[in-house]
This record gives C-alpha cells, sequence and structure tokens, in this order.
C-alpha cells in the first residue's frame, strides 16, 4: 500500500472539486491510481482521463507529469509520496 | 409566386376546413438567452437544408440570431446576451395563417406545424407583423419564410454549437443545447392560446431552479 | 468551385472583379494558399524589395472554402502582405464575423495595392464596389470605426462588418495590427501599417447573397459527424470555458511562460497563476465566430469588486484573456492583476496592436533600467518627460503603448517596429549593445512564451515563414509529450514526444506546417484539430469537408503535398527577398542563457538547434547550407515556374 498525490488544475479542479488530493492504492502504478481517481469523481472525470477505446490515458487535451515533469502512462510505477499533476493540454494563442 | 422556390422539408400536406379544430404543435423548439453564443451555425444549417440547390445563406433561414436583445430576463437582467429567435409554433391555427388572406398555409401531418405553400402565397407580407415573435422572415427574394420544423427534425437544433455545462448521465451529457426541441411544458396549454414572450423566460427560470438545466456560468 | 477577387488600385481608385477559376483552387486549396499566390504573382511584376509602406505593397484578404459552410470548424479569414515590421512574408488570421459576411457578399478575395491620395474606407455590398471618404473616421480607434460604420451604412442588405485599423495604422506603426468587428484581431506582422500607408482605414462589407455547396447532402452529414466528434470530445468543455486560458497553469506547472522579459518562465503574484478568476468575474454571455461548434469566447463586465485594481475599469466590458494575452501582459509585462490583464486585452484591441512585439518592445526597456543600464535620464530622453518604468504597473505599461500607437516621442519612433528593431536601433543611438536583451525570433518577431526546453517550438521561432511564429508548425507531439501522436506521424517512432533529444523535432515542424497549411487554406480555426490532431486530421478527415464543399475530392496524400506546395510559395517569397539559412536564427537569451527555473532547468536552443534545423531542411528536401530550395524539392511539388524565378534571382540553391 502507497500513498500517492494528486494535483489537480483547471478543468480538472473543476472535475474533482479540488486543487489536491492523496490516494492509498495497493498497487503502486500509474494505472491504480487512475482507477482510484475515477471512483472518487465519477464519470465526467473518468471521461476526461481514460480514452475509451484504448483504456490508456487520455491524451487529448491533457498532460499528466510526475514531478519532473514527464507526462506519465498507464503501465508507469509510482513510489510512495509521489506527486502527479494534472493539466490542460491547450496551447497558448 | 416567389421566384426562388426553397423546399420545406415536410412529410405530407394537410388541410383543415375553416372552422375545424387544427391538433397543436406538441414537440416544438425552444432557445435560451443568454446561452446563444451567436455562432450562426443554426442559420447556415437552416438555409442549407432548404436551398434547392445547396446555397447557403442565413437571409433565407427560418430563424435569425437576434444581435442586440435588449430584454432583461432573470438569467440575464443586464439584458444583453444574443438570442435565437425562433417560430414558437403558437397554437393552431397560428396568429401568421389566422391573417392570411389566401390559402397559403397548411400543416405537417406529422408534427402539425404550421407551413407556408409558396405557389398560393402572394406575398402579400400580413403574416409578417402578424406574428407576435417577428419570426416570420422576408427573404432577398421577397418569399416568406417560416420554420417547418424540418418535418419532424429540426436541423436548427442537431446545429447547434452551444455546450452548456449539463446534467450528466454516463459519460454522455444530456444535450440540451440552445435550441432544443421537446415537449412543451405548461403553457400554451389550451389550442389557440398564443404565448406571451415573458411566459418562455419564466419557463427557462423554472427549469434552471428545479436543476433540469444549468446555468452557463 | 469559382470564386471572385476583387483588385483594387487605390492611386486610381480603379476596381476590377476578376473570377477565380477551378484550376486555382485545385492548385492552392483555398483561404491562405489564393492568398500566398496572389501576392506572388503581384511581385513578379513589382519589385519585391519595394518599401512595404510603399504603394507597391500589396494587401490581400481571402476567406477560404469552408469558412460559412456548416462544417462547425470555425472560421478564419486571413490576411497576407509584404511585412513592413519584419520585412519579409507577412500574414495573419482573424475570425469573427467579417469573413462571414464578406462569403455572402460576390467576393472571397481581396487584393489592394497602390496609396489613395485620400483616406478612405472600400465598402463592399453584394456585387457593387466603392471607396468612400474616410476623413470622419481617421484619428479614431477600432471600436469606434466599426461602431460608426455600422450605423451609417444600415441594416440592408445586412449588417455591415468591418476590418479596421486606429491611429496605430494611420501612423503606420509597423507592428499595427488590422481588427476585424472590433471583436477580432489579426495580429502579426504589421497589416495596420500597410492599410495606414495606403490610406486605407477600413474594410465596410454587406451582403446578402448565398454561398455555394458542392455537396449538400454530404456537407451537413460531415457537420453531423464533426459535431458528435467534438461532443464526445471532454477536452472541449475544458477549452470551453477557459479557451486558450488553460495554458496558465499547465505552462505555471512547467515553466513555460515569458516572465519580465523571459528572464524567467513562471508568473508571480497569486492569482495571476491561476485562471480561476473565470468563477469571480461576471461573465454574461458566452461569444462565438461564425461557424464554429466550440465557442470558446465570452464576455466579461468588471463590477470593481474583483480585485483593488478593478475599481480603476469599473463597467468596462471585454472578452475572456486569451493566453497571448496574459503571456504578453502577465508574463512579458508582470501585470499581476486579471481585469488589469483584461484591460490590456482591451485596449491592444482598440489600438488594433500586436500584443506580443509590443509587450517585448516595453519589456526589454524595462529590463534595460531594471540592470541599470539605463538612467533615469536616458528613459526621460526616450520619453519627453520623466517616466518610470515599473514592471507590473499598468499606468507606466499605458504610457507606452500611447507613445508607440500616437508615435509621442523618441520610444514610440524608435520601437513602433518592434523589440528587434528598436534594440538595434537603441543600441546604435547608446554606442552601447543591447541585443542581449531583447528577445525574438526569425525576422525580429517576439513571442511572449518560454522556448528554451522545447526544441520543436525553438525550431518553429527560426523557420516560420511569417517570421517567429508558433502557428504555422505548431508543436503539440513536443510540449505535450503525446507519444501516441509521435507513432502515429512517424511509424511507431516516440522521439518526437522526448523534449531530451533533437530527433523528429525539424520533421515535426515539416509536416504539421503542411498540415496547418491545409487548415488555414480551407479557411478555419486551428483549435479543433488541436483538440485531437489525430481525430480530425486536414489531410483526410477534414479532407471530405472540403470536398463536400468545393467537389474538390483528393486523397491524403495528395492534400499533404498540397500543404506543402502552399508552404513552399511561403518560403520562395522569403528566398526572393535574401533570406538564407543564416535569418533561421533566433535571439542570444534563447540561444545562449539557460534557463533557471521550472522543470526544465538549464535548458539552451544552442544544444540542439543546429541537429533540428538540418533535419528540418532535410525533410523539406532544402539544401542545409544556405537554406534554399533545391529544383527538385519545388518540382516534387508542383512548383516547376518558382523554381525557374527562384534561379533567375540566385535564390535557389
Amino acid at each position: 500500500m502507497i500513498t500517492v498525490h494528486a494535483n489537480f488544475h483547471s478543468h480538472f479542479k473543476e472535475l474533482a472539486s479540488t486543487g489536491e488530493a492523496s490516494f492509498q492504492i495497493e498497487t503502486p502504478t500509474v494505472e491504480a491510481l487512475a482507477e482510484s481517481i475515477c471512483e472518487a469523481y465519477g464519470p465526467k472525470m473518468e471521461a476526461m482521463l481514460i480514452d475509451p477505446d484504448t483504456h490508456e490515458l487520455n491524451e487529448r487535451g491533457t498532460m499528466f507529469v510526475d514531478a519532473k515533469g514527464m507526462r506519465i502512462s498507464m503501465g508507469d510505477q509510482l513510489s510512495d509520496g509521489d506527486t502527479i499533476t494534472f493539466l490542460v493540454g491547450i496551447a497558448g494563442g | 409566386m416567389s421566384s426562388v422556390p426553397q423546399k420545406e422539408l415536410v412529410t405530407g400536406v394537410e388541410r383543415y376546413p375553416l372552422d375545424a379544430e387544427v391538433p397543436n404543435v406538441v414537440e416544438k423548439l425552444f432557445s435560451l438567452r443568454n446561452q446563444c453564443t451567436e455562432c450562426n451555425v443554426c442559420e447556415v444549417a437552416c438555409s442549407l437544408v432548404h436551398s434547392p440547390d445547396g446555397t447557403v445563406n442565413p437571409q433565407y433561414a427560418r430563424l435569425k440570431i437576434n444581435h442586440a436583445p435588449a430584454k432583461p430576463s432573470k438569467v440575464s437582467p443586464g439584458g444583453l446576451g444574443f438570442v435565437a429567435d425562433i417560430c414558437h409554433h403558437c397554437g393552431n391555427p397560428p396568429p401568421c395563417a389566422e391573417v392570411c388572406p389566401t390559402d397559403a398555409f397548411y400543416y405537417d401531418p406529422k408534427t402539425k406545424a404550421a407551413v407556408i405553400e409558396q405557389d398560393n402565397c402572394i406575398q402579400c407580407m400580413e403574416c409578417v407583423p402578424g406574428c407576435p415573435f417577428d419570426t416570420v422572415f422576408v427573404a432577398p427574394s421577397g418569399e416568406l419564410l417560416k420554420c417547418d420544423l424540418c418535418g419532424g427534425d429540426p436541423v436548427c437544433v442537431k446545429a447547434c454549437a452551444a455546450r452548456p455545462e449539463m446534467l450528466n448521465e454516463g459519460k454522455q451529457y444530456v444535450r440540451l443545447p440552445v435550441l432544443f426541441y421537446a415537449e412543451q411544458a405548461d403553457f400554451n396549454k389550451e389550442h389557440k392560446q398564443v404565448p406571451e414572450m415573458g411566459d418562455e423566460v419564466g419557463m427557462m427560470q423554472a427549469m434552471l431552479e428545479a436543476g433540469k438545466i444549468s446555468s452557463p456560468a | 468551385m469559382e470564386s471572385r477577387l476583387l483588385r483594387v488600385d487605390l492611386t486610381t481608385g480603379k476596381m476590377r472583379s476578376e473570377v477565380i477559376p477551378h484550376s486555382v483552387f485545385e492548385r492552392w486549396i483555398g483561404g491562405s494558399g489564393i492568398n500566398n499566390w496572389i501576392m506572388w504573382e503581384h511581385f513578379l511584376t513589382h519589385d519585391i524589395n519595394c518599401d512595404p509602406r510603399g504603394p507597391d505593397n500589396i494587401f490581400v484578404f481571402g476567406v477560404g472554402p469552408l469558412a460559412g459552410t456548416g462544417a462547425g470548424s470555425g472560421i478564419k479569414g486571413r490576411i497576407t502582405f509584404k511585412s513592413p515590421c519584419y520585412n519579409m512574408f507577412g500574414d495573419s488570421a482573424g475570425g469573427g464575423k467579417f469573413p462571414y459576411m464578406l462569403r455572402f457578399t460576390a467576393f472571397e478575395y481581396i487584393a489592394i495595392t497602390g496609396k489613395s491620395p485620400k483616406p478612405v474606407y472600400l465598402h463592399i455590398c453584394n456585387d457593387e464596389v466603392s471607396l468612400v471618404d474616410a476623413s470622419h473616421l481617421w484619428g479614431r480607434d477600432t471600436l469606434e470605426t466599426h461602431t460608426m460604420l455600422r450605423e451609417e451604412l444600415g441594416t440592408y442588405p445586412s449588417h455591415a462588418h468591418t476590418l479596421s485599423i486606429s491611429q496605430a495604422g494611420e501612423n503606420q506603426v509597423g507592428i499595427a495590427s488590422v481588427v476585424s468587428d472590433a471583436l477580432r484581431i489579426h495580429a502579426r506582422c504589421g497589416g495596420g501599417a500597410v492599410m495606414g500607408s495606403k490610406n486605407l482605414k477600413a474594410i465596410a462589407v454587406q451582403g446578402n447573397g448565398g454561398l455555394k455547396i458542392q455537396m449538400p447532402e454530404e456537407m451537413l452529414a460531415w457537420s453531423d459527424d464533426f459535431r458528435q466528434k467534438i461532443d464526445e470530445n471532454e477536452a472541449v468543455y475544458g477549452f470551453k470555458r477557459r479557451g486558450t486560458l488553460g495554458a496558465v497553469e499547465m505552462y505555471q506547472h512547467i515553466g513555460s511562460h515569458f516572465w519580465r522579459n523571459n528572464q524567467g518562465n513562471m508568473f508571480r503574484g497569486g492569482e495571476i497563476t491561476s485562471d480561476n478568476w473565470v468563477k469571480k468575474y461576471h461573465k454574461y454571455s458566452e461569444v462565438c465566430s461564425s461557424d464554429c461548434f466550440i465557442a470558446c469566447d465570452a464576455k466579461y463586465k468588471i463590477d470593481g469588486t474583483e480585485s483593488e485594481a478593478a475599481k480603476k475599469y469599473i463597467g468596462e466590458t471585454f472578452r475572456r484573456p486569451e493566453y497571448l494575452t496574459t503571456g504578453s501582459a502577465a508574463g512579458a509585462l508582470d501585470v499581476r492583476d486579471w481585469s488589469e490583464v483584461a484591460h490590456w486585452g482591451k485596449i491592444t484591441n482598440d489600438y488594433g496592436i500586436d500584443n506580443q512585439d509590443l509587450s517585448c518592445a516595453i519589456s526589454f526597456l524595462m529590463e534595460l533600467k531594471q540592470r541599470d543600464l539605463i538612467s533615469d535620464s536616458d528613459v526621460a530622453e526616450l520619453f519627453d518627460r520623466e517616466q518610470s518604468l515599473r514592471w507590473g504597473n499598468m499606468d507606466d505599461i499605458e504610457f507606452c503603448v500611447e507613445s508607440i500607437v500616437f508615435q509621442k516621442n523618441l520610444f514610440g519612433k524608435i520601437f513602433g517596429d518592434g523589440p528587434y528593431l528598436g534594440a538595434i536601433r537603441y543600441s546604435e543611438l547608446k554606442g552601447q549593445n543591447f541585443m542581449k536583451y531583447a528577445t525574438y525570433g526569425k525576422g525580429g518577431a517576439s513571442f511572449t512564451e518560454e522556448m528554451r526546453p522545447f526544441p520543436t517550438w525553438m525550431n518553429n521561432m527560426a523557420v516560420a515563414s511569417r517570421g517567429a511564429d508558433h502557428l504555422k508548425g505548431i508543436g503539440l507531439i513536443e510540449k505535450f509529450q503525446r507519444k501516441d501522436l509521435s507513432k502515429i506521424y512517424f511509424d511507431g517512432r516516440t522521439e518526437a514526444a522526448d523534449l531530451s533529444v533533437p530527433t523528429l523535432k525539424g520533421a515535426s515542424t515539416a509536416l504539421i506546417e503542411n498540415q496547418v497549411a491545409l487548415l488555414n487554406s480551407y479557411g478555419v480555426c486551428l483549435f479543433h484539430w488541436m483538440l485531437d490532431p489525430a481525430g480530425y486530421t486536414p489531410q483526410d478527415y477534414y479532407g471530405k469537408a472540403y470536398a463536400a464543399a468545393t467537389g474538390i475530392d483528393r486523397t491524403p496524400d495528395e492534400l499533404m503535398l498540397d500543404g506543402a506546395r502552399i508552404c513552399n510559395l511561403e518560403k520562395a517569397f522569403n528566398s526572393r527577398i535574401g533570406m538564407r539559412r543564416e535569418h533561421d536564427t533566433v535571439c542570444e537569451r534563447w540561444m545562449w542563457e539557460p534557463t533557471d527555473e521550472g522543470m526544465y532547468p538549464g535548458s539552451v536552443a544552442a544544444e540542439m538547434f543546429n541537429p533540428v534545423l538540418d533535419e528540418y531542411y532535410e525533410w523539406r528536401g532544402w539544401d542545409k547550407d544556405s537554406g534554399l530550395q533545391t529544383r527538385k524539392s519545388l518540382e516534387d511539388v508542383g512548383l516547376g515556374d518558382v523554381a525557374d524565378v527562384l534561379e533567375n534571382e540566385g535564390s535557389l540553391a
């Protein structure tokens, strides 16, 4: 069991109604974290988080990064205390 | 006689004798003030489906985006924001048909929408001021244009771009765009009653308060 | 598919209508593509080295064939001209309603040359055209001009829609823009100065004609399908509520802003680092350009309770600031209050001036002052009075803006063409070298985003045909580390999404430039595509809508070639002007000064710049040493005639 932290920004913050939350997950993977997040915040969050066809993390209009600013994928391993940040992936204009 | 024959989209032609009771339109259009974004797609689509030759021209649409509706409402107390001026499909026979001096209106058997018979229309334009909502339009060709509900599958509703945050059921949003096509709620209960303009806004407000739709903010 | 071009010679006042035949659409698609071709042809019989503020420059406006068809992918008109501030190819897109209305007149393309002896506006009313005295409009900003024209032209045959310039354009300020309907701005490259130099205050259009769709059933079906796809894309909802403001928190997190002239890459100051203000401010309407299924804009009104600064702007209405409005204010100039950002947005739109070059010109000077490289008396010399240059101070900033718009003083004169020429002139004036504090890319164009960690973005800044630009070859794959897109674009390879290697970055620019060229030629907005680049491809998915509208049926490969042809013509224009590899470059700060904050500290362009540029040329088939096109690269895209012109002038590799 590990604890990971999630930071939510912009549209994600609205969907979660909070800017940050912590999750205890059995399997130390991004997939487990994603499942917990979907359970906690419902179908709208799931629609934003998960691609319905591939069941990978949805990359359209999103940016999910670890502490080093690298995008995470469903199969990535997580460690206790890791923070993942959920951002909107829109370029300036 | 119209010079540019627009296509009416109807499922058939039904006429009623002069004193007969005409059934009302059941499913009609509604437009929400302040959620209209003036994208113009409804006008574009409406003109295209009614065009005999694939022409887009918003001046041939049977609805218009009202650019400066200084009409205060509870949703928009400042009276600002756009609204689509749509045919309200008043209780039958509607005022536009009632003032018509010739036999230029008939009804779509499926929707009961009153439709202008262009071949019989003499373009006297009585229906234009006759409509309490100013939604009988005069085309550049002189033809009178009135919403025919597209035979029951209105293209403007499908074209509407507004995506207000709505009730979510599962992953799919319950689509209630700016123009929506729904059963009449609680106004126009009795046939031939013309809805007051205020009623529609009140109805929108009631739905807002009941949580059936949400505000755009 | 056929269209009409209105040719206007302002010197003689003569105007004529020309048919643009189907064959031109087959070669150039429409919109951008056709604009480019009109300008190219013009400069075969006029001196391409002419003064962009002179009568020989051309000003083209065009709207592409998907615009206003119910496709729902937004609408963009395009202006194309030789840029007075960058002295190279110039173009700029703008949405709103003006291009929509133009489609209902007899014309879809307008080409203006010469210079009117007196200020005029061009009035197009269905197929009637006239040049009307504009002395009552001269000296007014774009909002006033639009309001007056709208009133005086009435509602028949329709409301009037306008394209206008403000006093900045009238004063031929190099970075002056063209504003459509006081709603949208064609900001980049100085189109406003070109109009102003021609004494052309505005273009007003009214029409009740129609536009023809070749295959209406297919168009309606495509439109239905596109709307479904947009509906199913959850990211659209976020985009609707924020527009490109969604970039603020993302950029803050990774360090992609442009703070205080790019001395840093994160905003400072609490509220400004978040887009939460969208809940606090009073929104009274959502707004949309014509023919768009998304509607990403909204109108707000300041009531004064939002913050201390807001009290100065009570009652002001503004459209939701986009990212670059924010990047130029909160970034370059360190403005820390959202109502001040909104105010900045309003004044730059009303004054019709590019917020990128404008903010970077001001921030350049502010940095010099901050570092004590110039004294108070130096500043007083520039402004003809005592003037403070405080970061984030709207009074100081506004005076700088007015100095440029109204050419009030030395600052206005020196910096009216943007920070690059401003820095050169100021360095000369003071006998010192201030160039390392100027931020710019190709052509001297600036851009208020952090570039250094992003090799594809940096490459765009160095190669874009209209000067440093993020849109033409936008680095979506890289900044958002889209391995999924990299695999699709590059046969399963992922390097295009890897920030740490130069591989597939130049390639990414080249491929995406072709796609963006298509969208710009269709006449639609880029943002729909950006929300799902794999799902709504310009060459395949949109290609079907293009076929429905025009009857021109192309395979995806053919359309990518069409896109490449359009890009190659833009490149050829710049080659004729003398641009070579050495012009495909960026400023010192981006090239040599490493980032010291954000998620990717220690990044500089120099590391990967040349390999990425080499790869870009390779993918284009151009010569790496000179940067020039080869005959083969041009013939491969059906531009043998262009190769002939370039060869004659020694601009072919």
